[in-house]
């Protein structure tokens, strides 16, 4: 395994992405080993299915590889840019799944990839890493309930406001609301994480 | 949409909770260069792209990495697609355009020569760029479409408000119309009457003229000859004071009718801003009434209607200032004799 960088998930240079461009192997590795942990969670966590999500990840890493320059370093931080393409396929996907009507549990398979992943952080975490973490998770569970709830549905399973509305049997403007103030909470307290992803 | 519908739309946004149309209404509004929406919006992403960091991190399989590095084109192709062009830089779509993007079937055929690799890459970007300028081209129409719908909607609301207001404006007219015509009417008949009664007085005043005492109706003085007539019809003579030596008068009053009359001869003329003024006296004078002698006046003819002065002595007729006075000022013209 990589020896860790000083690179940390929440602060990638967009000069790494640079030299993956210009098809740097080495930049391409350092970026998949600071990346991989955020993202493969956030896919299981979208798709339910760590062999799914593998698949996700590995459309998304090539599809980085080959379209990278489609990054636009002021419109958001490296991580926050593959998060979204990530979610965006992962919801993709879900979509795609369930106009299949492909029955899934809602359950993660654990153990039916041959190497089972570990669970744990990512060995190239970083203290400010851990504390970004710690930060974000304090801020999410500090929302009631039904904001957290709310953006969640939306957030993870790609649901717009009048499908949340539909799924929690609740008005439409109360979900709106619900989501608006949720989002404004977070901003508000995780600010000095700022807009750059990292501390300030 | 509003500006401030769009704005509050962008947490929404953010979160992944816009339907379609609402995404696309504000895309095509980011497209415009919006810089407070921009801002706004790369706040709350960069917020919605830390919430990953809220679950619990599970590592991906090992074989992952290396899957990935086997799997991947030789190189990319820098020169095609250098990072951050700056003349491509404002219409390349940024992160929150990434969802429109088309899914990219995986790529696992790393035995594919790499001239149809480099095929099929032109071909993803191209469709890629192709889908993007569609989808792009569909967001500002829909919002065009949607600006222009409620635009119609405005100016059909406006033309129906007219159409109404018009409509009432002709009931109006109409009603007018009727109460013209009804006024009309109205005043034909009044003329008509008016003829009708003017027939009528003209009936009632021949009957009169035939009637056998023909002489008592009349001018007062017919009136006066009348009343001469009747026995119980006070009269009273009066004389010249020094003032009029030559002047006389007398008076009559009639109870049943009470209406007393003075016939005055050879009064001199009132000077001017003068009047006669005739007095019935009891136990102080009570005005009767005023009357002028103009020039070349001899006999005047003062008609009054009086409720009682049959108590009254004496009788009398002062010269006043114009108007008369409550109570005799001016000298004695003509007196009673009793």
């Amino acid at each position: 395994m990589d020896k860790p960088s000083q690179h940390i998930t929440s602060m990638i240079d967009p000069t790494l992405l640079a030299r993956v461009v210009k098809g740097d192997q080495q930049a391409f590795s350092q970026l998949y080993d600071h990346s991989s942990t955020l993202l493969f969670t956030l896919a299981v966590r979208i798709l339910g299915n760590r062999e799914e999500a593998a698949e996700l990840l590995q459309d998304v890493y090539l599809e980085v590889w080959r379209k990278v320059s489609r990054y636009d370093v002021g419109r958001g931080t490296p991580v926050a840019w593959l998060v979204t393409l990530t979610k965006s396929r992962a919801i993709d996907r879900l979509r795609a799944r369930a106009s299949r009507s492909y029955q899934t549990a809602n359950s993660v398979e654990v153990g039916t990839v041959a190497e089972v992943a570990d669970s744990g952080p990512s060995p190239f975490e970083t203290q400010a890493d851990q504390e970004l973490r710690i930060a974000v998770g304090a801020a999410v569970a500090g929302l009631p309930q039904a904001q957290q709830q709310a953006i969640e549905l939306a957030y993870y399973e790609g649901l717009s406001h009048a499908e949340i509305a539909s799924r929690l049997n609740q008005p439409l403007g109360t979900v709106k609301t619900r989501i608006k103030l949720g989002m404004s909470k977070l901003r508000d307290s995780l600010q000095r994480w700022g807009n750059h992803g990292e501390l300030q | 949409m509003t500006h401030e519908a769009l704005e509050e739309s962008l947490p929404l946004y953010a979160a992944g909770a816009l339907d379609r149309v609402e995404r696309q209404a504000l895309e095509a509004h980011l497209l415009t260069g919006c810089a407070s929406c921009h801002s706004a919006l790369k706040d709350y992403q960069s917020i919605a792209a830390l919430l990953p960091l809220a679950l619990s991190p599970t590592k991906p399989p090992r074989s992952l990495k290396s899957t990935i590095m086997a799997e991947r084109n030789p190189a990319p192709i820098p020169a095609q697609t250098p990072p951050n062009e700056p003349a491509r830089q404002s219409l390349e779509p940024g992160e929150w355009m990434n969802h429109l993007f088309p899914p990219v079937a995986p790529a696992r055929s790393s035995s594919l020569p790499w001239a149809l690799g480099f095929a099929a890459l032109l071909i993803v970007v191209a469709g890629g760029y192709f889908a993007w300028n569609v989808s792009i081209q569909r967001s500002v129409a829909t919002s065009n479409i949607q600006q222009l719908e409620a635009s119609l909607q405005e100016k059909s609301t406006k033309l129906a408000a007219v159409q109404r207001e018009v409509g009432d404006q002709a009931k109006t007219l109409v009603e007018l119309r009727n109460e013209l015509q009804q006024r009309t009417n109205e005043v034909a008949e009044t003329k008509e009457q008016l003829a009708q009664r003017k027939v009528e007085l003209e009936d009632i005043r021949a009957q009169l003229s035939r009637q056998g005492s023909a002489h008592v109706a009349g001018t007062p003085q017919d009136e006066l000859a009348a009343l001469l007539r009747i026995p119980n019809v006070k009269a009273v003579s009066l004389t010249g004071s020094d003032m009029a030596k030559q002047a006389t008068g007398f008076l009559l009053y009639d109870s049943r009718t009470q209406k007393a009359w003075l016939y005055s001869v050879n009064l001199p003329e009132c000077p001017a801003g003068t009047t006669y003024q005739l007095w019935a006296i009891r136990d102080k004078p009570i005005s009767i009434g005023t009357f002028q002698m103009d020039t070349g006046e001899t006999t005047h003819l003062l008609v009054k209607k009086v409720l009682s002065f049959t108590d009254a002595k004496t009788f009398a007729v002062s010269l006043e200032p114009s108007g008369g006075r409550p109570q005799p000022t001016g000298p004695i013209y003509l007196l009673s004799r009793s």
